[in-house]
C-alpha cells in the first residue's frame, strides 16, 4: 500500500453489529407486535401471544390442485350417481364422475381414504381432514397466492413470512421461512410490507432439483450454489463483509426510511452464516439406509419428493420455523386423471407417510404442524372422460401434529362433493387456525405500514377450534 | 406470476376485481342429424355386429375419447370423430375404401401406418371393414351437437374506461404555475393540488445521471460522460437533459435496452421449454430484429403489423422480406409440448400461446380466459377467443424442430431470401457423406423390416426398438442435410409463420376440449373493442393483415394505452396501470387516467415513434423529482400513486451484470453473432445443452446471453430476469440469501472484481485516487469522508489477512484491491436507483 493512503486519513474502527433492526423505529407509530420484533431483532426467537401447540410448520404443497373426491372426500352419492348429468353452474352438461379409485376406512378414527394413498393411509389417525374448504377464485395463480398470502388481488405477506415474523426463529444461522422448489410467483414466499429478511428463501430449484426437467425422476442431491468463497478466506471474507456493511450503513445514515438496504444488509449477514449450517443440513446422506427407505428414496418414483420430505425434516429439526415443499407434478388433471394422478400419488404418498412416521419416532410430530394442499379442489363431474375441471367451492386439505387432533374429520362437502355446507372453512379460517395453532392470534399478529395495521386474514377468519387436540 | 396448468388452463392477473356484469349460458341441443336417420335396419345391424365390435377390441384402447387416449389425435368411439380424422387428416372417405387412409391401415399397406400395429386383422374383418365403408360409413354414434351461446352483453360491456377511446381532457388548474415543464407534469401536479401534497424537490446531478443512463440504455455513464454531464447541468440542467436524452436514444445501447422489455413482453427464448425442451437455434434473428427496431425508431404499429403480419405485408425488396419473416418469429417462439400425442391439441394449444400473447403484449387482455367458456371477468364471449383461433388456425407456425423420442410434433422452418447463415459450410465431400449415411440408415431399415416377421416374443420387441431409434436418427441426418445448400454452404433459416393456401374458421371447442366441437364461427376480432375502422375478413384472407390493421388503428382504444403505460412504467417503475399486461376489469384503473389518454394520443400523433414518447417523459420535470422520503406523504400515499417522489427502484438483472462488465472494463458492446444456443443446432435440453456448456463466462451484454427455458444464465436467474414462459410486462424484485450468496462468493463476481481492481490500480497514482476513480465506476459519485474512512480500515484490516496467507506485499495489494473493488459491487447501492 502507498503510504499516503493510510497517513492522510485517520484509521477508524469499523461499526460492528449489523443487525439490529435499526430503522425500524424510524417512521409512524409502531404495532406492540413491531415493537417487539424490532426491539429482539428481526429473527430472534419471540415468545407467542398464548402457548403453541406447534413450533413450527411443514406445508406440503400439491400444485394445480389435487381432486378432492379421488383422495379425502369420500363420496358414495357419486358413485351412484355416475353417468348423470352434473346440475352445476357454468358447466352444465358435464356428468358426474365416480372416483376411478375406492376408498376404505382406515385406523381407530375410520377415516375414509382412496385407494391411492396406501402408505399415508396408515397414519389415519394422525390425520385431520378439512372437508370444507373453499376459496375465492377458480384459476391457479389467484387461488395459488391466496393460498399463500390471503389475497389474490394485493401484494400481500405470505403465511411464512408472517409466522416468522410473529415468532422469529430458532437457528439464526438459517432462513427462518424456507421453500423448497417452489412453483409460480415469488409473492408466494414474498415478504410485501414486512421486512424483506422475512421472505422465504427457495433452495434447490435451480440447482439440483428440476433445473434440467421437471416431474419424478432421481436428482444427484441438493446443492446450494455459490455457498463458498470461490477466492477469499474466511476471515477475508468476514472483513470484506464488514467493509460491505459500512457501505449499506453510509446510506441508511443518508437516507430515511430504506427498507431496501436493510434488507440487504440483513441478508448479507444471513448468507454469511449459511454458509455453514446449510451444507450440513441438506446433505442427506448422513442419514441411515433405514430413513431414506422410510421416505421411498431411493426407490423410483417416490425418490425425489422422498428427498424432499426427509430435507424437510432436517430443516425442521434444525429450528426453521416454516418450511414448504412443492411437489414437482402437477396436480392439473383435466386429462389423464386415471394414469397421472395414480403416478402423482406414487410420488408422494411413500414419502408424506416417511416424514409423519419419522416425525413421530423423533417425537416431534406432537409440535410440528403438517399440511397437505392444493389451492382448490376438482369438480364431481368429469372433463373429457377422463378428467376433472377447477372446483373453488368445495375442498380438502389435511393437517396433522402440531396440536391438531388425529383421525378426525372436519366439515362436509355436498352428496356429490361439489360445494362445502358443513363447517365451511374459508382460506381465511384455514390461516387463522394455523397462526393459532402456533400460537398466535390472527387479530393481534398485525403490521402497521401506512398508518393501517394489516393483518393476514384480513377483517376475516374464525378459528376452527372443533380441531384442536 | 403467470402459471401454465395444462392446456385448458385460464390466466388472469387479477389485482383488483369489479362486480362482473356478464352472465354465462350454455345451450346444448340434441341434434339426430340426416345421415344418422338414413342408416337402414341391415346397416344397423352390420354395423352393430361387423364393425363397432372390431373397432372396440382392436382400437378404442388407443383411440378413444371416452378411454382418454386419442393417439395420432384420432378418435374412433364416436361417429363425429371418426368423420374428424386425426393429425394426418380424413381416415374415412364414404364410399370409397380405397381412398380411406383407416383400409390403408388396416391392410398394412403403408409402412407408417399399421394398424393394429400389434397384429394384422383377419382377412374376413378387413373385408368387412371395405363393405361398411363402401356402403357409405352407416353409423349410429350419434354425438350430441352442441351450440354455444352467450350472453355477455357486449354494449353493456363497452362502458368499461379501457374499451372506450382516449379521450383529450386537459389537465386542471395548478398551485405552482412555475413547477410544469410540460403537459405531462400539469396532469401529475393537479392531481398532486387535489390531493394537497406537493412534488418532491428535483434530484441533483448525482442522481439524474444514473437514472437517465440506466434507464435509456441500460449502463451507467463512464467518468468522462459523468463529468460532462455535471459541467452542463451547472450551467443549464434542461439542456444537459435534453442533450443527453438525444445522445444516448441515438446509441445502440438503447435498443439493448429497450429491446429486452419488448422481449420480456414477447416471451422471447431459445428453446421450447415444458417436458421435451428443445432448442430453437434460429430463435436470435428475431432478438435481434426486436433489438435493431427499437434502434431504428420503427413507428410501433409497423412494430406490431411486421410481427403479427409480416409474411402478408407489401415489400419492395428482399431486405424487406427478409425482416418481415424474421418478424413473425414473434409468434412462433412460444413454449410448446412436443410430446402431445394429438396433434390437434397441439395445434390449438399454439394457437393459444399465440392469442394469449398477442392480447396480453398488444391489448393488456387476457382473452386466453375466454378458451373454455365465455371470460369470467371481461365482455370477451368464447366465440371471440374462437374467431381468433381461426385466424391462427388459418396460419401454419414453422418452429423447427426434429422428430425424436419425445418429440412427437415436428415443424420445418422459413427459409430467408438473403443470404445469411449461422455457422461454416462444409465441403461437397463431407456433404455427399451425411447423404451416403441417410441412405445407409434407411436401407438398414428396409431390412429389419423385411426381417422383422421372423421374429417373434423379445427378439421381435427389440428388433422394433432398434427400427424406432433408426427412424429418429434418419429425421436428424434429413434435417442436417437439409440445413446445407448442394454447395456445402450453409442455408439461412428464420423461426416464423406463413398462411394456409385456404383459410378456415374455426369451431367453437366446448370447455375448450378439442373433441367437442360445436358450431363455427367467421374469423374475427374481439367484438367489445369492434370500432369504425374494424375491417372485414376476405374469404380468401387469412385475417392475420386485417388483425395487425385493427390493432395499429388509431381507433382502437388499448393498443396506444397500452403501449404508454408500458414506456411510463420503465421509467418509473410503476405504469399508470400497474398491471400492464391486464386493462381488463381484473386490473387496476389508472391512477392518472386523463395523463395515460394524453400520452396515448401523443404516441399516435408522433406517428407511434417510442423515442419521441421516451423523450417527451424524459424531459419531463416529473421525471426529475427526488425520490427523498417524506413521513406525512409517506403516510398518506405510501405506494406513491400520486408520484409525489421518484420511486426507488432496484436495476433489473441485466444491469447489474453489465454495470459489474462496464465497471471491470471487460464489457464487449460489440453484438455477438447469433447465439451460443445457435451452435448446438437442434438439441435436448439437459443433455447436451446443459449449465456447463452455456452458462459460460461471456463478456458481451446480458441481452445476448442464451436465453434457454429452464436452464436460464444463474446472473439473470438469481435477480428477477422474467420467466419466458408467457407476457411479462413486469419484473418482480426479490431481496434474498441467494443473491447475496452469489454476490460474496461466485466466480463471475471474483473475476469482475480482479479485472477492476486491475484498471483501478492502474488508473490512480494514489490509493485515495483510486478509490476514487472505484466509486465513480461503480456509484457514479464522489466517495464522502465517511466512506474513505470505511475504506482505509478495510484496507488496513485485509492487506494483513492477504499476508499472512503467504502473498508477497504486491499480491497482497492486489487482492485487497480486488475485495474492495467486489465490496462497492456487493453493497446496496450498487443495485438500487435513487
Amino acid at each position: 500500500m502507498n503510504a499516503d493512503f493510510f497517513s492522510t486519513i485517520s484509521r477508524r474502527s469499523a461499526l460492528k453489529g449489523v443487525s439490529s433492526g435499526f430503522g425500524y423505529l424510524a417512521f409512524a407509530a409502531l404495532a406492540d407486535e413491531q415493537a417487539r420484533a424490532a426491539a429482539a431483532g428481526p429473527l430472534a426467537p419471540k415468545a407467542p401471544h398464548f402457548p403453541a401447540s406447534a413450533k413450527r410448520v411443514i406445508f406440503l404443497s400439491m400444485r394445480g390442485a389435487a381432486s378432492h373426491v379421488d383422495t379425502f372426500d369420500y363420496k358414495p352419492q357419486l358413485a351412484k350417481d355416475d353417468g348423470k348429468a352434473g346440475k352445476y353452474g357454468s358447466t352444465r352438461g358435464a356428468m358426474l364422475m365416480k372416483s376411478p379409485w375406492e376408498f376404505r376406512q382406515h385406523g381407530q378414527g375410520g377415516l375414509w381414504i382412496s385407494d391411492l394413498f396406501p402408505e399415508l393411509a396408515k397414519h389415519a389417525d394422525d390425520l385431520c381432514l378439512l372437508r370444507s374448504m373453499h376459496t375465492d377464485q377458480p384459476n391457479h395463480p389467484q387461488a395459488t397466492l391466496q393460498m399463500h398470502t390471503g389475497s389474490f388481488q394485493f401484494v400481500r405477506p405470505s403465511l411464512g413470512a408472517w409466522s416468522l415474523y410473529g415468532l422469529g426463529t430458532d437457528n439464526a444461522s438459517l432462513p427462518g421461512f424456507l421453500t423448497i422448489n417452489p412453483f409460480g410467483s415469488a409473492q408466494n414466499y414474498g415478504s410485501s410490507f414486512l421486512p424483506a429478511i422475512y421472505q422465504g428463501s427457495k433452495i434447490a430449484s435451480r440447482s439440483a432439483l428440476g433445473r434440467f426437467g421437471r416431474g419424478g425422476g432421481s436428482d444427484q442431491g441438493m446443492k446450494v450454489p455459490n455457498i463458498q468463497s470461490s477466492h477469499l478466506s474466511r476471515d477475508q471474507q468476514r472483513a470484506y463483509l464488514d467493509y460491505v456493511q459500512s457501505l449499506n450503513r453510509h446510506s441508511l445514515e443518508q437516507k430515511v426510511h430504506q427498507p431496501g438496504i436493510e434488507g440487504v444488509i440483513e441478508s448479507y449477514e444471513l448468507a454469511f452464516r449459511m454458509q455453514d449450517e446449510l451444507p450440513k443440513q441438506i446433505d442427506i446422506e448422513g442419514e441411515s439406509e433405514a430413513t431414506q427407505a422410510l421416505y421411498g428414496i431411493g426407490d423410483g418414483p417416490s425418490d425425489n419428493f422422498g428427498k424432499q420430505c426427509l430435507l424437510a425434516r432436517r430443516l425442521a429439526e434444525a429450528g426453521v420455523r416454516f418450511i414448504e415443499i412443492t411437489h414437482s407434478s402437477s396436480w392439473d388433471h383435466h386429462r389423464n386423471l386415471r394414469n397421472d394422478m395414480e403416478r402423482n400419488a406414487s410420488e408422494v404418498d411413500k414419502p408424506i407417510a416417511g416424514l409423519l412416521a419419522d416425525l413421530k419416532q423423533r417425537d416431534m410430530l406432537k409440535d410440528t404442524l403438517v399440511i397437505w394442499a392444493g389451492e382448490f379442489g376438482r369438480t364431481p363431474h368429469g372433463q373429457g372422460g377422463d378428467g376433472r375441471d377447477h372446483n373453488n367451492k368445495g375442498y380438502t386439505t389435511w393437517m396433522a401434529g402440531g396440536g391438531v387432533k388425529g383421525g378426525f374429520s372436519y366439515g362436509a362437502t355436498d352428496e356429490h362433493g361439489y360445494e362445502a355446507v358443513e363447517n365451511k372453512m374459508h382460506i381465511h379460517d384455514w390461516h387463522a387456525t394455523i397462526l393459532h395453532l402456533m400460537g398466535l392470534d390472527h387479530e393481534k399478529l398485525t403490521y402497521n405500514y401506512a398508518g393501517r395495521d394489516f393483518r393476514l386474514t384480513d377483517v376475516h377468519g374464525s378459528v376452527a377450534r372443533e380441531i384442536i387436540a | 406470476m403467470a402459471e401454465t396448468f395444462g392446456a385448458v388452463s385460464c390466466y388472469i392477473v387479477g389485482m383488483h376485481r369489479v362486480p362482473t356484469f356478464i352472465t354465462i349460458a350454455l345451450v346444448l341441443a340434441l341434434q339426430l342429424s340426416a345421415l344418422a336417420r338414413d342408416i337402414t335396419s341391415e346397416q344397423l345391424a352390420f354395423f352393430e355386429s361387423k364393425i363397432r365390435p372390431i373397432l372396440a377390441d382392436a382400437c378404442y384402447e388407443c383411440h378413444s375419447n371416452e378411454g382418454g387416449r386419442v393417439k395420432g389425435g384420432l378418435a374412433l368411439d364416436s361417429r363425429d370423430a371418426m368423420l374428424l380424422g386425426g393429425d394426418s387428416g380424413e381416415v374415412i372417405v364414404p364410399g370409397d375404401a380405397e381412398d380411406s387412409l383407416l383400409w390403408v391401415a388396416i391392410n398394412y399397406e403403408d409402412a407408417d401406418y399399421e394398424m393394429p400395429p400389434k397384429q394384422k386383422l383377419p382377412d374376413h374383418v378387413i373385408a368387412d371393414f371395405k363393405k361398411w365403408i363402401e356402403m357409405g360409413a352407416p353409423d349410429p354414434r350419434e354425438s350430441e351437437k352442441i351450440h354455444i351461446k352467450t350472453e355477455i352483453d357486449i354494449e353493456e360491456g363497452k362502458k368499461f374506461w379501457s374499451f372506450q377511446k382516449p379521450k383529450k381532457v386537459a389537465p386542471g388548474a395548478v398551485s405552482q404555475a412555475s413547477w410544469p415543464k410540460g403537459e405531462i407534469d400539469r396532469y401529475i401536479l393537479s392531481s398532486l393540488d387535489r390531493e394537497a401534497m406537493a412534488p418532491n424537490a428535483d434530484a441533483g446531478p448525482d442522481i439524474m445521471v444514473r437514472r437517465l443512463f440506466f434507464d435509456l440504455i441500460g449502463l451507467p455513464p463512464t467518468p468522462d460522460q459523468a463529468r460532462q454531464f455535471h459541467q452542463q447541468w451547472a450551467e443549464s440542467p434542461d439542456a444537459a437533459m435534453a442533450y443527453w436524452v438525444d445522445q444516448l436514444l441515438a446509441s445502440e445501447q438503447y435498443g439493448e435496452r429497450w429491446g429486452r422489455y419488448w422481449l420480456d413482453v414477447a416471451r422471447y427464448a431459445e428453446s421450447t421449454g415444458k417436458e421435451t425442451n428443445v432448442t430453437y437455434p434460429h430463435a436470435w434473428r428475431y432478438r435481434d430484429y426486436v433489438i435493431d427496431s427499437f434502434n431504428e425508431d420503427k413507428p410501433y404499429d409497423r412494430f406490431l403489423s411486421e410481427q403479427i403480419a409480416g409474411d402478408l405485408l407489401p415489400i419492395k425488396s428482399d431486405e424487406d422480406w427478409q425482416e418481415n419473416l424474421i418478424a413473425t418469429g414473434f409468434l412462433a417462439i412460444g413454449s410448446k409440448g412436443l410430446n402431445q400425442d394429438n396433434g390437434r391439441q397441439f395445434q390449438m394449444d399454439v394457437i393459444d400461446d399465440q392469442i394469449d400473447t398477442v392480447s396480453q403484449s398488444v391489448l393488456g387482455l387476457t382473452v386466453s380466459c375466454a378458451r373454455c367458456h365465455d371470460h369470467k371477468f371481461d365482455p370477451i364471449p368464447t366465440t371471440d377467443y374462437y374467431a381468433l383461433a381461426g385466424i391462427f388456425l388459418s396460419t401454419e407456425t414453422f418452429f423447427g424442430t426434429v422428430t425424436a423420442a419425445q418429440n412427437k410434433r415436428p415443424s420445418d422452418l422459413l427459409e430467408l431470401p438473403l443470404n445469411d447463415p449461422f455457422g461454416d459450410g462444409i465441403s461437397v465431400s463431407e456433404l455427399t457423406a451425411k447423404k451416403d449415411k441417410l441412405a445407409e440408415t434407411v436401407q438398414e431399415i428396409r431390412e429389419l423390416r423385411l426381417d422383422r416377421d421372423s421374429f417373434q416374443g423379445n427378439e421381435g420387441a427389440r428388433l422394433a426398438q432398434r427400427v424406432l431409434r433408426l427412424r429418429s436418427q434418419v429425421k436428424l441426418i434429413e434435417a442436417d442435410i437439409n440445413s446445407y445448400n448442394d454447395d456445402g454452404s450453409r442455408r439461412s433459416f428464420a423461426m416464423g409463420v406463413q398462411e394456409l393456401d385456404s383459410p378456415v374458421d374455426a369451431a367453437v371447442l366446448f370447455r375448450g376440449e378439442v373433441d367437442k366441437p360445436a358450431q363455427t364461427v367467421p374469423r374475427g376480432f374481439v367484438q367489445v373493442l369492434h370500432h369504425e375502422e374494424t375491417p372485414e375478413i376476405a374469404s380468401s384472407a387469412n385475417g392475420r393483415r386485417e388483425l395487425a390493421q385493427w390493432l395499429t388503428s388509431e381507433e382502437n382504444p388499448l393498443t396506444a394505452r397500452v403501449m404508454a403505460n408500458r414506456i411510463w412504467l420503465h421509467l418509473f417503475g410503476e405504469g399508470l396501470v400497474r398491471t400492464p399486461d391486464n386493462f381488463g376489469t381484473t386490473g387496476e384503473l389508472p391512477s392518472h387516467p386523463e395523463l395515460l389518454d394524453h400520452l396515448a394520443l401523443r404516441l399516435i400523433e408522433h406517428d407511434w415513434s417510442i423515442k419521441s414518447m421516451i423523450r417527451e417523459v424524459m424531459l419531463s420535470r416529473t421525471y426529475r423529482m427526488s425520490s427523498d422520503y417524506d413521513a406525512d406523504y409517506f403516510e398518506k400515499d405510501p405506494e406513491n400513486r400520486y408520484l409525489w417522489r421518484a420511486n426507488q427502484r432496484r436495476l433489473d438483472a441485466e444491469s447489474i451484470r453489465d454495470t459489474m462488465l462496464a465497471a471491470s472494463g471487460q464489457l464487449d458492446l460489440e453484438r455477438p453473432r447469433g447465439s451460443k444456443v445457435a451452435e448446438f443446432g437442434n438439441a435436448r435440453v439437459g443433455i447436451r445443452v446443459n449449465e456447463s456448456s452455456i452458462d459460460l463466462p461471456f463478456e458481451y451484454r446480458s441481452v445476448y446471453l442464451p436465453i434457454v427455458r429452464d436452464n436460464l444464465p444463474e446472473s439473470l436467474a438469481l435477480f428477477d430476469f422474467a420467466e419466458p414462459d408467457v407476457v411479462r410486462g413486469t419484473r418482480e424484485s426479490t431481496n434474498v440469501p441467494a443473491q447475496a450468496l452469489y454476490l460474496m462468493n461466485s466466480k463471475f463476481l471474483a473475476d469482475q472484481s480482479k479485472a477492476m481492481a486491475w484498471r483501478v490500480i492502474n488508473g490512480g497514482k494514489t490509493n485515495e485516487q483510486r478509490t476514487r476513480l472505484a466509486f465513480q465506476l461503480t456509484y457514479g459519485r464522489k466517495p464522502t469522508q465517511a466512506e474513505l474512512q470505511s475504506t482505509i480500515t478495510f484496507f488496513k484490516t485485509f492487506h494483513p489477512l492477504a499476508m499472512a496467507e503467504g502473498q508477497s506485499h504486491r499480491e497482497a495489494m492486489f487482492t485487497t484491491v480486488s475485495a474492495f473493488c467486489q465490496g462497492l459491487f456487493s453493497a446496496a447501492e450498487f443495485r438500487f436507483l435513487y
